[in-house]
């Protein structure tokens, strides 16, 4: 029971920052058709944003030095402007292009901003440490002990995605994004205003990947280029199995990639963990075999003529 | 109210439409008719800027349509039901009816709107918070035409109301438009396949037929059907006894 309940916490808070990355992507591929590749490296620099930017190898805290009431809103307004500048330098001129090329552009925008960092910071992996005592036990039940950043990256998430579904339902402009992202060429017809809806989604997309950064940086305690790649890759299967198109596919496939992982890396003989991975890979290749449509139906792809 | 000047547009090498010119007073109906592949919904696609013309000019009350973008020609007042309806089908009734109202400022009369929209169409009400993807064919075009009053409209644009419809509910969204003009003051251009209920409701009759204005003139002068049969076809009745089976 005690052991059930630790891989369960396990599961959920990993399979919390596979969804909230998976929200971004879904996001922005609702109202853009973008699958933007680049979203693992916007995490990248929410993390980095951190500390001094110097080559040096020991990490100087700046940002992460501050108050946690000043820290996060700095991180977040790095990472959201850094996400309106990918709109307009790249995604607006692109947006007429295919969604293939639009994708292209991002992988393009992704290696540009890893070279930056490069550039900036050196490519070695730093140690930072932030919030450390985080990672303390809390006690849930007798026998049962969970880093307390577990419990707050499962709140976080779930906070975050009650506020999500408050803005897309009882707002004004979440309802034009949802219409947006159903029939883009329509909605304009009705005189939503396309540059602003997108800058919108591109801007909430920005705050969840800022969100991502700072849970996972304190959660790995490393700075690394690529750090944001990997979280990228499992998001955006999340979203594939989750249903392209669906917020609710991306969250549900986030959870699914989450547990899978979680009960891979507890089950799975010690030699053979280091193939985590692969048995991951190999159960999403099966559920896109017998759902090819995703786990979640996009409501959009089920329209009546 | 809204001029057409030698409107042409190419999909490529394809040319859909070659030089046309339309003339729409305000408060009047008018209606093209024409064949598939016609170029009617491109006329409208154009009129809505969501197309942009090679070459020609579309003005509404003077001020320049074509080179704008959609939103800016639904901000003018020119409202479209486009083909197929487009409904929001994630969205709720209501939810469609408000993005309906997304360049309105003027809380109140948005409200009053939406009571007459509801008014109009009371199944609206009845389902308003059901998702709309849930409606039958019938009710959705009721949708679509209540969600295009919801920008207010003067010049509202529909692309073949009947498509797919039981006779009975065409009859009543006729009765819809033809009431629209009267209690609102609307000035209504409808797309139309088949001529004989377009030529009933409407003033002025456009026939297109591959790209080109055949035919233009008064509905009521255009009665006897057979010169908008040729204009139709491209031939006349008399010669339908000469086609070899």
């Amino acid at each position: 029971m005690a052991f059930a309940l630790q891989v369960l916490m396990n599961a959920l808070s990993l399979g919390s920052l596979y969804a909230l990355a998976a929200l971004g992507i879904g996001l922005l591929f609702g109202v853009l058709k973008l699958i933007n590749f680049a979203h693992g490296d916007f995490i990248t620099v929410g993390a980095y944003a951190l500390i001094v930017p110097s080559a040096a190898t020991q990490a100087t805290l700046m940002i992460g030095d501050f108050h946690p009431l000043i820290l996060i809103p700095c991180i977040v307004a790095v990472v959201v402007i850094l996400a309106l500048i990918a709109e307009f330098l790249v995604f607006r001129p692109l947006r007429s292009a295919s969604p293939a090329t639009l994708m292209i552009g991002s992988f393009a925008l992704g290696f540009v901003i890893q070279n930056i960092l490069i550039m900036i910071y050196g490519g070695r992996p730093k140690a930072v440490g932030i919030w450390s005592d985080l990672s303390l036990g809390v006690e849930l039940m007798e026998g049962v002990e969970v880093p307390k950043l577990q419990l707050i990256i499962i709140g976080v998430t779930l906070v975050l995605m009650v506020v999500l579904v408050l803005f897309l339902t009882k707002t004004k402009y979440g309802v034009h994004m949802r219409a947006a992202a159903e029939d883009f060429r329509m909605a304009r017809m009705l005189g939503i205003e396309a540059n602003r809806v997108i800058m919108l989604a591109v801007a909430i997309s920005g705050m969840l990947a800022a969100a991502v950064s700072m849970l996972f940086v304190v959660q790995t305690g490393i700075l690394e280029f690529r750090m944001g790649v990997s979280l990228m890759l499992f998001a955006f299967i999340a979203t594939v199995i989750g249903g392209m198109g669906s917020l609710v596919g991306a969250v549900v496939g986030g959870f699914a990639v989450g547990a899978v992982s979680i009960l891979l890396q507890t089950f799975l003989p010690s030699e053979m963990r280091v193939f985590r991975d692969v048995f991951v890979f190999a159960i999403v290749i099966f559920i896109l075999l017998v759902r090819p449509q995703g786990l979640v139906m996009s409501r959009a792809s089920r329209e009546r003529v | 109210m809204l001029e057409v000047k030698d409107l042409e547009v190419r999909y490529g090498r394809l040319t859909a439409l070659r030089g046309i010119n339309l003339s729409i007073k305000e408060g009047e109906i008018a209606c093209i008719v024409g064949p598939n592949g016609a170029g009617k919904s491109t006329t409208l696609l154009s009129i809505s800027s969501v197309l942009n013309p090679t070459a020609g000019t579309i003005t509404f009350d003077g001020q320049q349509i074509n080179g704008t973008r959609p939103e800016d020609v639904a901000r003018m007042g020119v409202s479209q039901v486009p083909e197929g309806r487009h409904i929001f089908t994630s969205l709720t009734v209501e939810e469609n009816l408000q993005v309906g109202t997304a360049t309105r400022r003027d809380k109140p009369e948005m409200k009053r709107d939406y009571e007459r929209v509801i008014e109009t169409f009371p199944i609206l009400g009845e389902r308003r918070r059901q998702s709309a993807g849930k409606l039958s064919g019938g009710e959705q075009q009721m949708l679509a035409i209540g969600r295009a009053l919801m920008t207010s409209p003067r010049f509202m644009t529909i692309d073949e109301p009947s498509l797919g419809l039981a006779p009975k509910i065409v009859d009543r969204v006729y009765e819809v438009l033809i009431d629209l003009r009267k209690s609102r003051g609307l000035t209504l251009l409808i797309v139309e396949q088949s001529s004989e209920r377009a030529l009933k409701a409407a003033d002025t009759l456009y026939v297109l037929r591959n790209g080109a204005i055949q035919l233009a003139g008064k509905a009521s002068e255009l009665q006897d059907g057979k010169a908008v049969h040729k204009a139709y076809f491209g031939f006349s009745d008399d010669h339908e006894g000469e086609v070899m089976i």
